[in-house]
């Protein structure tokens, strides 16, 4: 991972921050929406003067593409922040998810960008404010593909069979939410074969190419353009789909200023509105932002519990 | 075809050949190297994408596989990079859209596709794998020992192959260049270092054919420069042995005088100069007289040497323009240029007479020889060569013969004689089928009682239209043309036969004496005496063999070989003509001789002639000293017939006592003597005339 001393200080500095504005979860959505319109308003006047002394925030961005990827994905987007905010930008990713999670679970990066899974994981440590919005839904489902030549026409027909999830078990989508369909059809994991592919997108490839019987993964995978360009998406279908959940979402140190952290969420939503900002999320492989709250991720959780009855599940 | 061009030709197939095979060497070495470069980079190439594979295999990265196969296919050469699992399906699904290959293997006009469903994939990578311009290699990708899968990409030999044909046609190129360059240097050295010289070798060699003897010029020391200066000496032998061969052609090794050739020709010469010119040259032929004689008694390398002698004072007396030649044995031909009168030859022969005869010393004595010329003038005597050397020789046989001067001139009468002696050549050929021979027999008596002991047979040739011709005078000719040994077995056959008749008739004929000529002494002379003898059953004494001292004179080692085996068979022997020749007293020591004649010519004067009388007496007193019998020939006179008595001769023969009687005459004449055995001193002329 790449490593922002910098960023520690303020990071423990937000954390502090942070455990100061516990209570109600209304009374403190309330009081943080004030707090954060005042925030901003404040921030708005005060930043100006502060930019200069503070220390840079972190944007840690989950390695579900390679790092140099993600880098230029996502460096436009640091750089929008840094100008917005007047206030540095670092952007960092990780070689794997461990290191990763490791970040994460240390809270080095004062915002976050993960899948659904680590959200409910780290709920402890991080607020969502935000979420993706991906091919204009925010929404996803996790699915099951099979090639439209091998026969099978139901979840049923994949007991005993080799299903790819991409991935790993963290991955929500290439993983808990094909297995939550593949429970909700009652097979248990020990009634198929599971293996992992390197990343979801590798999981309808290796579909593709006969290595499984079957892909769990999410229900764009198929229409994303590096899958396109590596198989021919037509030989495959969809076997089944799960309720559609919120997308990745992105969040901040719970120990972030709440207008911080409604600074940046409306820096966020309101790229779409903007010239550059759309260039900027087109650059990110998006099509925008959509304000998030951790209630968007219950039901992340349920199926998460489902599926994981016993990982615990902060909040 | 010319020997530069079929060099060049030769020259440009080796050097088209050699080069061709070291271009097709150089290409097929470079074609393996660069193919090994190609199929090393690839392995290189695969041996790194087999490596950092397993993991995204076992992680089913199969982005990063495709990315593999995508660096590998978009590698230089490579046609395809594909990673297949155990079951040989692909694995990635990327090809090289613009590969020429894929596109025509693929059945597309434009750019392919760059990703193709697995089995497409693989049945491609089939197709692709078999092409002539892909080399197929493949990797195994293999984790903990574990085959995960293979690498298999296909290289391209086809920027091997344009790169092979640039190089082709560029060495194509090259070669040509170097072959004409190379051809038309040595064709321009060879025809200036080699054609150039043999040209001239040859132009010399018809110089040398047409006899002239051209010399090469030699500018360098090479082999063709060796072969001129070979030539060279070759054209300088040659010319030695042509003057060497021309000489010994055209001169005479013993006096260095032109021989009978050059003398030939140089009267042609002559003739024709003569003719131009209307002039007159003299031919003379010189014969040394009796020259035989020195040969013979002084040896031949003696009669070389004489001739020499001769010649050189010849030549001594001769002018520059005048020829002397030696026509052979000691024969000598003049040939006189431009002469005005007859007369002038004849001084010119008399100087040479002279010249001749000065005495030369050799071996320590002092020998004179004389000669005899016969002339011959142009163009009265002849026009041609034949004509004028015939005639010469004509004139120089009638100088040889006695009592004539030795200097003669030819005259027409002379062709005459010659024509006379041919033909008594061509009818003597005849002589004894015709049957126109006959013997006569001259009657021996004894001296002291006029007893009858025997007879002389002499040999009578009646010629149908000439007559009677004397034996003097076709014998010598029989003698010059082998017909005496004929002649001579006829004679011997026949007198045996005769004395057999007349034995068998109950007569008394004593011995016949039969004349031998020297050509008849030979090997076969006992064979056919002793087959006369033995066919008339004669015994040996009734033959006597008569035989002239210059018999003796030939090789008198196997003539008396001859004669003496002849001798101890019981023949007799007469030595005729006894004074006549070179009479040798070692001659009737050495030899086995019972008789010995007296010639007619020293019984003739010898009641006249004091010294042919004491010679007579002293050849009776020497032959009776050494036993032998002597026989008076030529008897003609009782004046002769007493003092040859008184002298003690043994045997007397001639006209005073019985003339040659023919067969039937000396039948007669035995026959009478049978009678009355009377002593011939009573009635000797009487028989002879009957």
């Amino acid at each position: 991972m790449t490593d922002v001393t910098n960023g520690v200080a303020a990071v423990r500095r937000l954390r502090s921050d942070e455990h100061c504005a516990g209570g109600d979860p209304v009374r403190r959505r309330v009081v943080l929406g004030l707090l954060a319109t005042l925030g901003l308003t404040l921030a708005e006047q005060s930043i100006p003067a502060a930019r200069a002394a503070d220390a840079p925030l972190v944007m840690g961005i989950f390695p579900r593409r390679q790092a140099t990827l993600t880098t230029e994905l996502y460096a436009p987007l640091a750089a929008y922040l840094t100008r917005e905010l007047g206030r540095e930008v670092r952007l960092v990713t990780a070689k794997d998810f461990d290191a990763f999670w490791d970040g994460v679970e240390q809270r080095r990066f004062d915002i976050v960008h993960y899948n659904q899974f680590h959200y409910v994981r780290s709920a402890d440590k991080y607020r969502v404010i935000a979420h993706n919005e991906e091919f204009g839904t925010g929404t996803v489902a996790g699915a099951l593909y099979v090639r439209k030549d091998s026969g099978i026409n139901s979840i049923a027909q994949l007991r005993g069979r080799k299903i790819v999830f991409g991935g790993g078990t963290d991955a929500m989508m290439s993983y808990i939410l094909p297995s939550y369909l593949l429970l909700q059809a009652g097979l248990q994991p020990a009634d198929y074969e599971t293996v992992f592919s390197k990343n979801p997108p590798n999981s309808l490839i290796s579909l593709y190419h006969g290595q499984a019987d079957a892909s769990g993964a999410g229900d764009i995978l198929i229409d994303l353009p590096v899958v396109r360009d590596a198989m021919d998406t037509s030989t495959v279908t969809h076997l089944g789909m799960t309720e559609r959940v919120l997308h990745l979402p992105w969040a901040v140190r719970k120990d972030m200023p709440q207008a911080l952290g409604a600074r940046i969420q409306t820096l966020l939503v309101g790229l779409q509105a903007r010239e550059d900002g759309r260039a900027i999320l087109a650059r990110a492989e998006m099509t925008g932002f959509g304000a998030a709250r951790d209630a968007d991720y219950d039901p992340h959780r349920r199926i998460i519990h489902k599926v994981m009855p016993a990982i615990d599940i902060p909040r | 075809m010319r020997l530069a061009t079929k060099f060049i030709l030769i020259v440009a197939g080796i050097l088209s050949v050699t080069l061709a095979l070291n271009a097709y060497f150089f290409l097929h070495s470079q074609n393996r190297i660069l193919e090994q470069q190609l199929t090393e980079r690839g392995r290189v190439l695969g041996h790194l994408i087999a490596l950092i594979s397993p993991e995204a295999i076992l992680g089913l990265d199969f982005l990063t596989l495709n990315e593999y196969a995508r660096e590998v296919s978009r590698q230089r050469d490579v046609v395809y990079g594909v990673i297949v699992d155990n079951d040989d399906r692909p694995l990635t699904s990327y090809v090289n859209g613009n590969d020429p290959l894929i596109r025509t293997s693929l059945g597309v006009d434009g750019p392919a596709p760059d990703h193709l469903p697995p089995p497409r994939l693989q049945t491609l990578i089939q197709q692709l794998a078999h092409l002539p311009d892909v080399i197929p290699t493949e990797f195994p990708i293999l984790h903990d020992g574990r085959l995960l899968g293979r690498l298999r990409v296909g290289i391209s030999r086809e920027v091997l192959a344009t790169q092979a044909r640039e190089q082709l046609v560029q060495q194509f190129g090259i070669y040509a260049a170097i072959i004409l360059f190379l051809s038309a240097a040595i064709y321009l050295v060879f025809k200036y270092s080699v054609m150039r010289p043999v040209q001239r070798l040859m132009e010399v060699s018809q110089d040398l054919g047409r006899g002239e003897f051209t010399l090469i010029p030699v500018t360098s020391g090479d082999e063709l420069g060796r072969l001129g200066e070979t030539f060279n000496a070759m054209t300088h032998a040659i010319q030695r042995e042509q003057a060497k061969l021309h000489y010994q052609a055209n001169y005479d090794a013993l006096t260095a005088q032109p021989n009978r050739m050059l003398a030939v020709e140089r009267l042609q010469q002559e003739i024709r100069s003569a003719h131009r010119q209307q002039q007159r040259f003299a031919l003379m032929f010189i014969d040394l007289d009796d020259f035989k004689i020195v040969n013979d008694t002084m040896g031949h390398a003696v009669g070389d040497r004489l001739l020499a002698h001769v010649s050189t004072h010849i030549r001594a007396r001769l002018r520059d323009e005048d020829t002397l030649a030696r026509l052979g044995g000691d024969e000598f031909l003049v040939l006189l240029p431009r002469i005005g009168q007859a007369s002038d030859a004849r001084d010119v022969a008399g100087r040479l007479l002279e010249a001749v005869s000065e005495p030369v010393a050799l071996d320590g004595r002092e020998v004179v020889v004389h000669c005899s010329i016969g002339i011959a003038l142009y163009p009265e005597d002849g026009e041609t060569v034949e004509a004028l050397m015939a005639n010469a020789d004509n004139a120089m046989y009638q100088a040889k013969k006695p009592g004539r001067t030795p200097v003669c001139f030819f005259t027409a009468e002379m062709n005459a004689q010659v024509r006379e002696r041919l033909q008594l050549e061509q009818d003597l050929n005849k002589v004894l089928a015709r049957g126109e021979l006959q013997l006569a027999f001259q009657p021996i008596f004894r001296a002291d009682d006029g007893a009858y002991v025997g007879a002389e047979a002499l040999l009578r040739w009646r010629h149908p239209e000439q007559g009677f011709i004397s034996p003097a005078t076709f014998i010598p000719l029989a003698e010059s043309t082998g017909q005496i040994v004929a002649i001579g077995e006829w004679v011997l056959r026949e007198a045996g036969r005769q004395l057999r008749r007349w034995l068998d008739a109950g007569l008394a004929p004593g011995y016949v004496a039969v004349n031998l000529s020297r050509v008849q002494l030979r090997e076969d002379l006992e064979q056919l005496i002793g087959a006369v003898l033995d066919d008339n059953a004669l015994p040996p004494h009734a033959l006597e063999l008569e035989i002239t001292e210059n018999i003796l004179l030939d090789d008198h080692q196997q003539i008396n070989a001859v004669l003496g085996r002849l001798h101890a068979q019981g023949l007799r022997f007469s030595l005729d003509d006894f004074g006549t020749g070179y009479s040798s007293l070692s001659y009737l020591r050495r030899f086995s001789f019972d008789t010995l004649k007296i010639d007619r010519s020293f019984v003739a004067p010898l009641c006249e002639d004091a010294e042919a009388a004491a010679l007579v007496r002293a050849i009776v007193a020497m032959a009776h000293s050494l036993s032998l019998k002597v026989i008076a020939e030529g008897v003609e006179t009782r004046a002769q017939l007493g003092f040859l008595q008184g002298l003690g001769c043994d045997y007397l023969q001639g006209y005073l006592l019985s003339r040659p009687l023919d067969t039937d005459h000396f039948t007669a004449f035995l026959t009478r003597l049978a009678c009355e055995s009377a002593p011939w001193g009573d009635c000797p002329l009487a028989l002879t005339d009957g």
